[in-house]
């Protein structure tokens, strides 16, 4: 962590963002600020229902009726053409499965569909880009497999790969671990935490387990019931106070070879 | 292994063609057929004043060519709806396309005749996926079962327009308007082939370059935006064109329904569902089935049975088999 210092070179700034779905009343988003720095994993934290899912698609440009405003890299993204967002700023969703069973590397392929005229389709530079993405990820040997026969676990890191192979300075992973098994979660975010700094990436997730969020994260904001509750390193965030508060369960804060872990009192 | 069978699919339209070249009541021996034709193109050999020459070139081949590019064109369409909707049940047929533009045919025929028809096939085309596809449309989201669902009641609204309008049009023009209807390439001549060569140039080739697309428009309108693709702007182009090449081949033979379901879907099964080659394949494929099917049309008994019997004959089985076999997974989300 030498040389990273929070609060400086902010990459992603979200300012008093308001949400709320057409025809209610009820606002979703409260008012959230924060930002996320240059080669930084920023995490989104909170329970169920807690409003980051809808804060994660207002800053993925999904949602576009909110109020406030979201920068990324200094540049306000609600009135940018979707092809200069995709360079700006790639997207992982949560595992899905595709209306066609496509072959792993054509799904890593489409990562390059901004960088693909209308009337044309990729070239070489874009199969050698999806080539060193799977390569990368080290997933090469599922090239050829359809996407739609492959674990989770594996999907997950073929969605990875794409948004490598889209080559933006920015990746947001909506629950990257969410329909995954103990090992394939620690996987899966190691080979973020891996790629990011390979990279030089800034990578903003949301996540709803405490102790993945403590290990995997530069900086945590928590979020819930539509309201910011903290923004911190790790170590500053996750108290056992704040937990009480979000969760509403007690625990004990444990700290096991410098790494914060929380464990539930039963 | 794939090469082959793509290579098999591009060429069977000239094998097909060919084929359907020599069958007929008027027998003409294969290599007769392409003697005839190496006369007209190439002017190698000298067939003389035969009348097998005229049976060939007047009537045959403008047929043979506009049952292919008919056939192309509703492939390709059908391609390309499956793949905006992502949903691998619907054809133009199905959707609504076809009984709009055969509406506006109708009337055309029936009180425009100052129009060209094929104006008129565009606009309602037009018309009946734009309501297909907003009334299956609910809060953003457009379900498989519920697009299949409106297009039916599209189809049914403008097919009761069509109804109208032959019930009010004079009795010379209902004749005309009810034969053409039955979906048919028997007034083929090449006239037909060169209007038909409108939805080739403003259909088929704009598709065929965008064809890249159809993969990532097929992951889903949220996946789509992110990947830098202008969502609202392509759709509405593949829908454009993908119409216009509906409405042409519409105004040429009628209603010929489900072709646009069954050769995608086979050529997905054989090839893989890449649409950078499931494009092409699929535009040879529907060349070639809507040959064959022309061909069986005109020869199995002796009068011209309309070829649409023959593909909806065929296709109603083909989709109650995609039912049963995709199960949850067809008709899921």
């Amino acid at each position: 962590m030498v040389g990273k210092r929070l609060g400086v070179n902010s990459m992603l700034e979200v300012k008093e963002l308001y949400f709320r779905h057409k025809g209610e009343k009820r606002d979703i988003l409260k008012g959230i600020s924060f930002s996320a720095e240059k080669g930084f994993i920023t995490t989104i934290l909170g329970p169920n229902g807690s409003g980051k899912t809808t804060l994660f698609k207002c800053i993925s440009g999904i949602w576009e009726n909110y109020k406030g405003e979201v920068k990324v890299n200094g540049i306000s993204i609600d009135k940018l053409p979707y092809k200069k967002r995709a360079r700006l700023f790639s997207v992982v969703p949560q595992d899905h499965e595709p209306a066609f069973p496509y072959s792993v590397f054509d799904v890593v392929l489409m990562g390059r569909a901004s960088y693909v005229g209308i009337f044309s389709s990729p070239g070489k530079k874009d199969y050698e880009k999806a080539e060193t993405a799977l390569e990368l990820v080290g997933i090469r040997h599922l090239k050829d497999l359809p996407y739609t026969k492959i674990s989770g676990g594996e999907r997950q890191l073929v969605l990875i790969a794409r948004a490598i192979a889209q080559e933006a300075p920015v990746m947001l992973l909506d629950e990257p671990t969410s329909h995954l098994d103990f090992k394939n979660q620690i996987n899966v975010l190691k080979k973020i935490k891996e790629i990011a700094s390979l990279k030089g990436l800034t990578v903003i997730m949301t996540l709803h387990d405490p102790n993945l969020a403590s290990l995997f994260s530069d900086k945590i904001v928590v979020i819930n019931s539509g309201n910011k509750i903290a923004e911190g390193s790790p170590k500053e965030v996750l108290t056992e106070k704040l937990i009480k508060r979000v969760y509403g369960i007690d625990v004990v804060k444990v700290d096991i070879n410098g790494q914060n872990i929380i464990c539930p009192l039963i | 292994m794939k090469g082959i069978k793509a290579l098999i699919i591009l060429a069977s339209p000239f094998i097909f063609g060919w084929i359907a070249l020599f069958l007929g009541a008027y027998g003409v021996s294969p290599i007769m057929v392409l003697k005839i034709l190496l006369n007209e193109t190439l002017h190698v050999f000298n067939v003389g004043d035969i009348p097998e020459k005229a049976i060939i070139v007047d009537i045959r081949l403008p047929r043979v060519l506009l049952a292919g590019i008919v056939g192309a064109c509703l492939s390709g369409a059908g391609v390309t709806l499956q793949g905006i909707f992502r949903n691998p049940l619907v054809d133009p047929f199905i959707l609504g396309i076809s009984a709009g533009a055969a509406f506006g045919c109708a009337i055309t025929i029936g009180f425009l005749s100052f129009l060209p028809i094929q104006f008129m096939a565009f606009i309602f085309g037009i018309t009946a996926v734009a309501l297909a596809y907003t009334v299956a449309r609910t809060q953003g989201e457009v379900s498989r079962l519920t697009l299949i669902l409106s297009g039916v009641i599209v189809s049914a609204f403008f097919t009761a327009l069509v109804s109208i309008v032959k019930f009010l049009v004079d009795p010379n023009k209902l004749q005309s308007i009810v034969y053409w209807l039955m979906g048919s390439f028997s007034l083929a001549d090449w006239k037909g082939v060169k209007v038909s060569l409108l939805g080739v140039i403003f259909g088929l080739i704009p598709i065929f370059l965008m064809r890249w697309r159809l993969n990532v428009m097929s992951l889903g309108e949220e996946e789509a935006k992110a990947l830098g693709v202008n969502v609202s702007r392509d759709r509405l182009l593949f829908i454009g064109f993908s119409t216009f090449a509906v409405a042409i081949a519409t105004s040429l033979c009628g209603i010929i329904g489900w072709v646009g379901l069954m050769v995608p879907h086979l050529v997905r099964m054989l090839i893989g569902p890449d649409h950078k080659t499931l494009v092409p394949l699929s535009l040879a494929g529907g060349a070639s089935f809507m040959i064959a099917a022309d061909t069986i049309s005109r020869t199995i008994t002796s009068f011209d049975i309309p070829v649409g019997i023959i593909t909806a004959l065929t296709g109603a089985p083909f989709f109650i088999y995609l039912m049963k076999r995709g199960g949850k997974e067809a008709w899921g989300k």
